[in-house]
């Protein structure tokens, strides 16, 4: 199908075309075409999942369906943005001296073969070629992290390419055991990854090896998601990359993790009982939740404080999936779309303060509201959908999720006893009340440790040699759409994406 | 041929092969180091000489020393013969296997370092103390190196009894049963073979400084015939050990029944093992360099897990 | 030549437990140029075992990944990290935060570990190689634990290799090799991660001019 192509072609001609061409706003101009040729090949596809249902194309190689077209959705829109901000932002650090101008070439290519591998591991039908391209973005992301070259970055990037190899390693492990448990089944070599041929069969699969390969799996995507415990490539990651490298990776890949998660867990649950899955989901949201809800209260860094929230909020995604029920998996659906487009936001507004202040210390950033109005106004917003308050999206999709976890509690009463496999127990003092008490609890410290910060930064007068006043540029648009769409969302959800978050729902609630 | 003639046959026939074998077995590897350094060497029979030489000289005694002196070199010479005498060499109907097992075997090769030991302390200089309490550290570390790796193999073959395993494994046919815990328990008997004969990398034989001696440090006081039954009681312990690893993991050749014709055979066979694996040695030590001593720590600690994880490879198999 | 089905799969067992050893003697080792041909020997190794079920399995894509893990672990990999080395002047770990004997131990425990982890799937197995996933299991431990133990980025990638080394065993002993195109895509992306971590070397090198992550504790909470 047409647009399947554009979807692959798009960035791969961009990024070798981004290697050749030398003036940067031919550059810029190449990646803001491939971007909205991705736009549109992904809303074409929205279109024919919601009329037709999934299909396949290329020969099976591509698998769409409601859910790959939501990611789709949210690559898409928040590459959109990332690109119009960019075209600002780089030029900027061009003319600062920052980056010498050859180095503009390699961080388009990199960063469209980043685009490229995302959306190879959404659409792709094998979860093998969905593991090579998602080891295929920590490798294409790791120079862009260390970008800058300074000892810092340096440190990030080693960190990051590190723990995140090892733990997609793991993930390996967990396919090849999948592969393993399929190929009883149904005994045919090449096509037995794909996940067209596991959803029929899926209940036949061994449950012993299902559980071992998702365990594997959770482990190993859970690393790129941020999960605690594999988190600590994290905070210094976000920190030390420039912001629209940041924005892609807080919005965009660890939501591609979560789906690559997903796509297992359904073909999991078909053979084990879902509480397997949910309970394990939902005691690591628990623990990035509360973790890092305890962090953000001491951090000194602006970009660190928005790197936990991101580990904060995948982890509430995470208990959404894990409770499980409709509401639960729409709330965890959505409050990933909300999470995308506010941490872009955040960490837009977070370049422009970098730019003007030079400094990534909260306590020396004052005054924003004076010397940068339009960031200030975007970092307000995000500060604010990100603490999950009304009337922004991010509240309606956490209200759905403690919702579900009030009436439904976690899954937390499964013990495995199958010869030799390790058995696992919830306590059962965990009444669902006592784990919505503490969702609370968390959400409040985050909420209180983030707008603390926040007001700090945007009220009060600005330090002096700071200028004033910020001029309009392309790099706003983006912001005002992202923070129009936030507002928006949390009173009226557009009908098609109602539709594409109702289908996607469906599809991950298989029972 | 009345039972206890045959096993007097088999004993003397088992001591004499030994006793050529070992000096044969030293020059081999020092002919192999030679021709590495590109130079000729001496003749792979030089040590015959040597002995033969040594024999007809007379000892030259420390007035300091006492009996342990005298005495040692005879213990030594007598435990290690004995002890070679529960290996199988060219038939799997060792002459002892009635009165010893693999047990028996560790503790009279343990005999013989403890009074040599002894003995380098005797005289009393400090070269001598040194090279005792050096050659105490590592006679400890191999000890449940070797005992472990030995149990791994009995395990497999359901006997301690060094014949019977070796008659058991000879008789398969093929590759053994369970090649992992055998792997394991090759690798561990391997390095603490070439500990205990004083082999680079723990020990150099060949060296001059006697501050980097093990073995050669506790006999510096011996000369005459005393100095040449302890050099003939390290031959014999290399044949012991090459032995050992030859006919324990790869059996195949050796004489099963007693008819002569597969004695003969077994005794060619044995010969190529034990010189191929005299060849290996001799690579081995041209390919390293000594390990200094915290570091031969180390090296036995590798030997003892790798002895352990062959064990454990059993249980599990089992299991 | 004909070989039974029992003969092969201990055939098989006996590469699996080479493998291991050189791991062991991966975790041993302090000179790094000694890692890096320790880890050589071992991708030698694999292509021995691979071919081997290539052979007894009558698959021939095995063969084709047998000769890429030749091609790019036995050869390219070990001589990017060899000139890694060369222009680092680092020769050896000098300081091990777990000494040689307690690291053995806990390879040796963690081997135990992926018996016992897998002990559910063996007895599964109709393919030929029943506990050979346990033994890639084992590796891959082994792998990550090298990866902790170590501070130098060289031993730590070395490690890195290793694991990927344990999970092409269980792929290929488990599982005859994954789809073509995916042991494609794992070789190149394999490939590509080794060259990336050989170019950070440098680049470590140049910035803290040493290769030591212990220095990388700027970025703390």
């Amino acid at each position: 199908m047409i647009e399947v192509l554009v979807l692959l072609i798009a960035p791969l001609l961009a990024g070798g075309l981004s290697l050749i061409v030398h003036r940067s706003a031919l550059l810029h101009a190449i990646n803001l075409i491939s971007m909205s040729l991705l736009v549109a090949a992904e809303i074409m596809i929205t279109r024919t999942v919601v009329r037709d249902g999934p299909f396949t194309a290329l020969g099976q190689l591509v698998y769409l369906d409601a859910l790959s077209a939501f990611i789709l959705f949210i690559i898409g829109a928040v590459g959109l943005a990332c690109s119009l901000y960019m075209r600002s932002y780089m030029d900027d650090q061009v003319a600062r001296g920052v980056i010498a101008p050859t180095r503009l070439n390699l961080f388009f290519f990199l960063f469209h073969m980043f685009l490229l591998a995302m959306v190879i591991a959404t659409v792709a039908n094998s979860v093998g070629v969905q593991w090579v391209a998602i080891e295929a973005t920590t490798l294409a992301t790791t120079f862009l992290i260390a970008f800058w070259r300074r000892r810092e970055s340096l440190e990030a990037g080693w960190k990051y390419l590190i723990l995140c190899s090892v733990g997609i390693s793991l993930a390996l492990f967990g396919v090849v055991l999948t592969y393993y448990s399929s190929l009883h089944v149904l005994g045919d070599v090449s096509e037995a990854l794909n996940v067209t041929q596991l959803l029929p069969v899926a209940d036949r699969l061994n449950p012993h090896v299902l559980k071992l390969a998702f365990i594997f799996i959770l482990v190993g995507y859970g690393t790129k998601v941020g999960l605690v415990p594999m988190h600590s490539w994290l905070p210094d990651a976000y920190t030390e990359a420039p912001a629209p490298v940041v924005a892609m990776l807080a919005g965009v890949l660890e939501i591609v993790a979560v789906y690559a998660i997903l796509r297992i867990r359904i073909i999991v649950d078909h053979a084990v009982s879902p509480a397997f899955t949910g309970g394990l989901l939902a005691l690591l949201g628990f623990a990035s939740f509360v973790t890092a809800a305890f962090f953000i209260l001491i951090q000194h860094n602006y970009k660190r404080l928005f790197a936990y929230s991101s580990i904060e909020h995948m982890g509430i995604a995470m208990i959404g999936f894990g409770v499980g029920g409709p509401l639960g998996a729409f709330g965890g659906l959505f409050h990933l779309l909300n999470h995308a487009f506010a941490k872009s936001m955040a960490f837009f507004a977070a370049g422009n303060i970098h730019r003007r202040f030079h400094t990534v210390d909260i306590g020396q950033v004052q005054g924003l509201a004076i010397a940068q109005p339009w960031t200030a106004m975007a970092l307000m917003v995000a500060g604010l959908a990100l603490s999950a308050l009304p009337p922004f999206a991010s509240f309606v999709s956490e209200v759905q999720i403690v919702t579900a976890l009030a009436a439904q509690g976690v899954p937390g009463q499964w013990l495995t006893n199958s010869g030799g496999m390790v058995t696992f127990a919830l306590s059962d003092q965990f009444s669902s009340l006592s784990l919505t008490g503490l969702f609370l609890l968390c959400s409040v410290l985050a909420f209180s440790g983030m707008l603390y910060r926040i007001t700090g930064m945007v009220w009060g007068t600005p330090p002096d040699g700071i200028v004033q006043g910020e001029a309009w540029s392309l790099g706003h648009l983006p912001i005002i759409a992202l923070a129009a769409a936030l507002v928006g969302f949390g009173f009226f959800l557009p009908q098609p994406i109602r539709q594409l978050l109702e289908e996607a729902t469906r599809i991950i609630l298989i029972h | 041929m009345s039972p206890i003639i045959q096993s007097l046959l088999l004993v003397t026939a088992q001591v004499i092969v030994l006793l050529t074998v070992s000096p044969f077995l030293v020059g081999l590897i020092r002919k192999v180091k030679a021709r590495f350094q590109c130079r000729q060497g001496a003749s792979v029979f030089q040590p015959y000489a040597d002995l033969a030489k040594l024999f007809r000289k007379q000892p030259v005694i420390s007035t300091t020393t006492s009996w342990i002196f005298t005495a040692t070199p005879y213990i030594l010479f007598a435990s290690t013969l004995s002890a070679g005498l529960l290996v199988p060499t060219f038939t799997t109907q060792t002459p002892l296997n009635f009165a010893g097992n693999i047990i028996a075997l560790v503790y009279l090769l343990a005999l013989g370092t403890f009074f040599l030991i002894l003995a380098g302390l005797d005289a009393g200089s400090a070269f001598g103390g040194m090279g005792s309490s050096r050659e105490a550290i590592i006679a400890s570390l191999t000890e449940p190196a070797m005992i472990l790796s030995i149990f791994a193999i009995a395990l497999t073959a359901g006997s301690t009894n060094l014949s019977t395993i070796v008659h058991k494994t000879a008789l398969l046919e093929g590759i053994a049963t369970d090649p992992s815990p055998h792997l394991m328990a090759l690798a561990a008997l391997f390095i603490v073979a070439l500990a205990e004969t004083g082999r680079v990398p723990v020990d150099n034989p060949a060296t001059h400084l006697e501050l980097t001696m093990i073995h050669e440090a506790m006999v510096l006081e011996y000369s005459g015939r005393y100095l040449a039954l302890i050099e003939w009681a390290a031959g014999l312990k290399l044949a012991v050990f090459l032995s050992l690893i030859a006919n324990v993991f790869a059996p195949w050749g050796i004489a099963t029944t007693l008819a002569p014709t597969t004695m003969g055979i077994g005794l060619v066979v044995y010969v190529v093992k034990i010189a191929g694996l005299a060849v290996l040695i001799g690579v081995i030590e041209c390919m390293f360099a000594k390990l200094r001593l915290f570091r031969v720590t180390d090296l036995l600690g590798v030997a003892f897990i790798l002895a352990l994880l062959g064990l454990l490879f059993f249980y599990i198999l089992r299991s | 030549m004909q070989i039974s089905p029992h003969t092969g799969s201990q055939l098989v067992d006996l590469c699996s437990a080479l493998l291991l050893l050189t791991c062991f003697a991966i975790v041993a080792q302090r000179r790094l140029s000694a890692c890096v041909d320790l880890f050589a020997l071992q991708s030698a190794f694999l292509v021995l075992t691979a071919a081997l079920v290539a052979f007894l399995t009558g698959n021939p894509h095995i063969y084709i990944a047998a000769g890429l893990t030749g091609l790019i672990k036995v050869i390219i990999i070990p001589r990017v990290l060899k000139k890694v080395i060369e222009r680092l002047n680092v020769k050896r770990e000098l300081v091990m935060n777990i000494n040689v004997p307690a690291g053995l131990l806990i390879c040796g425990a963690l081997v135990m570990l992926a018996f016992f982890i897998t002990q559910p799937i063996i007895p599964l197995g109709f393919l030929l190689t029943r506990d050979s996933l346990a033994i890639a299991l084992a590796i891959v431990l082994i792998g990550f634990f090298t990866m902790i133990a170590r501070q130098k980025a060289v031993t730590q990638l070395v490690g890195f290799l290793v694991m990927e080394n344990g999970l092409f065993l269980g792929a290929t002993a488990a599982t005859y090799g994954m789809p073509l195109i995916v042991e494609l895509g794992v070789f190149f992306d394999v490939l590509i991660a080794a060259l990336i971590a050989g170019i950070y070397t440098n680049r470590l090198q140049d910035a803290f001019d040493s290769v030591d992550t212990t220095h990388l504790t700027v970025l703390k909470e």
